[in-house]
């Protein structure tokens, strides 16, 4: 599908433009606060891309509860790294839980969408080439 | 391209293929016409015997041992999953699971439970746990 291909290709266009323009910022003017930034967004992005994967090589859940797990364990992990990096005090911590679940929910509902698109798509070719057989 | 079939008695089943110029389809073509002459080497009540791929319906790995599951039986395999997925890479067969390899060619239907998880639906009646994650896989073989 195109437009997918484009804003996939866009995202990833954006992505390295950023760390192009900031690794020759970092050469120039040290590490700024905006660069550490986003910098953590990237180290944070990989890591729960990581875990992602894991959890869906090995745990078989539903697609329901797997969106719970993944919103618990990806709001902990969101926390702690924000403990970390200084994102999150003790007053506002609460707040991942907010960040987390507005991305697990658009990506439930893409995953969903998607997930019923495809079985339609099997099951159409399926039913074509047993008529044409 | 045209297709010509013909039945000649007594002589194994031969492909010919004619091009006017050997391009990449043309070699896409003879590798998934030799994806279709696999044969896997299993063993079942102590005889060992081949397998041909369009006989498999499924494979799957229990306690770190691969059986190979025909329409009515059921086959060891002294093969790594690995191995079995690079040399059934432009076959039917797909990996549906961490532990399950399909046959999309005896695949009937793909549906969603209730729970949500998938299920794909074999001509021989008999039913494996789709993982999402490998939905897309199934997809680009038909």
């Amino acid at each position: 599908m195109p437009i997918r291909k484009i804003l996939k290709d866009t995202c990833i266009l954006a992505a390295l433009m950023i760390l192009a323009v900031f690794a020759c910022s970092i050469i120039w003017s040290g590490l700024t606060a905006e660069i550490t930034l986003v910098l953590a967004l990237f180290v944070l992005a990989l890591l729960i891309t990581v875990v992602n994967f894991l959890m869906d090589e090995f745990l078989s859940l539903s697609i329901i509860v797997s969106y719970i797990v993944k919103y618990f364990v990806f709001s902990a992990m969101v926390m702690l790294f924000g403990f970390i990096v200084g994102w999150f005090f003790p007053s506002n911590f609460w707040m991942a839980f907010i960040y987390v679940g507005i991305v697990l929910v658009l990506a439930f509902a893409v995953d969903a969408f998607r997930v019923q698109r495809d079985i339609g798509y099997i099951n159409d070719h399926i039913h074509k080439e047993d008529k044409a057989s | 391209m045209k297709i010509v079939t013909r039945q000649v008695e007594g002589q194994p089943l031969t492909v010919t293929i004619e091009y006017p110029e050997y391009t990449e389809s043309v070699r896409g073509l003879v590798r998934r016409i030799e994806s279709l002459d696999v044969s896997f080497s299993a063993s079942a009540d102590g005889k060992q015997m081949r397998i041909s791929i369009s006989d498999v319906y499924y494979l799957e790995k229990v306690d770190r041992k691969l059986f190979l599951y025909t329409k009515g039986d059921v086959y060891r395999i002294d093969a790594p999953m690995p191995e079995v997925e690079r040399i059934t890479e432009d076959s039917d067969l797909v990996r549906i699971s961490r532990t399950c390899i399909m046959n999309t060619s005896h695949l009937t239907e793909i549906r969603q439970l209730k729970n949500s998880h998938l299920e794909a639906t074999l001509d021989n009646g008999e039913k494996l746990i789709v993982s999402r994650k490998y939905l897309r896989d199934i997809k680009r073989r038909f």
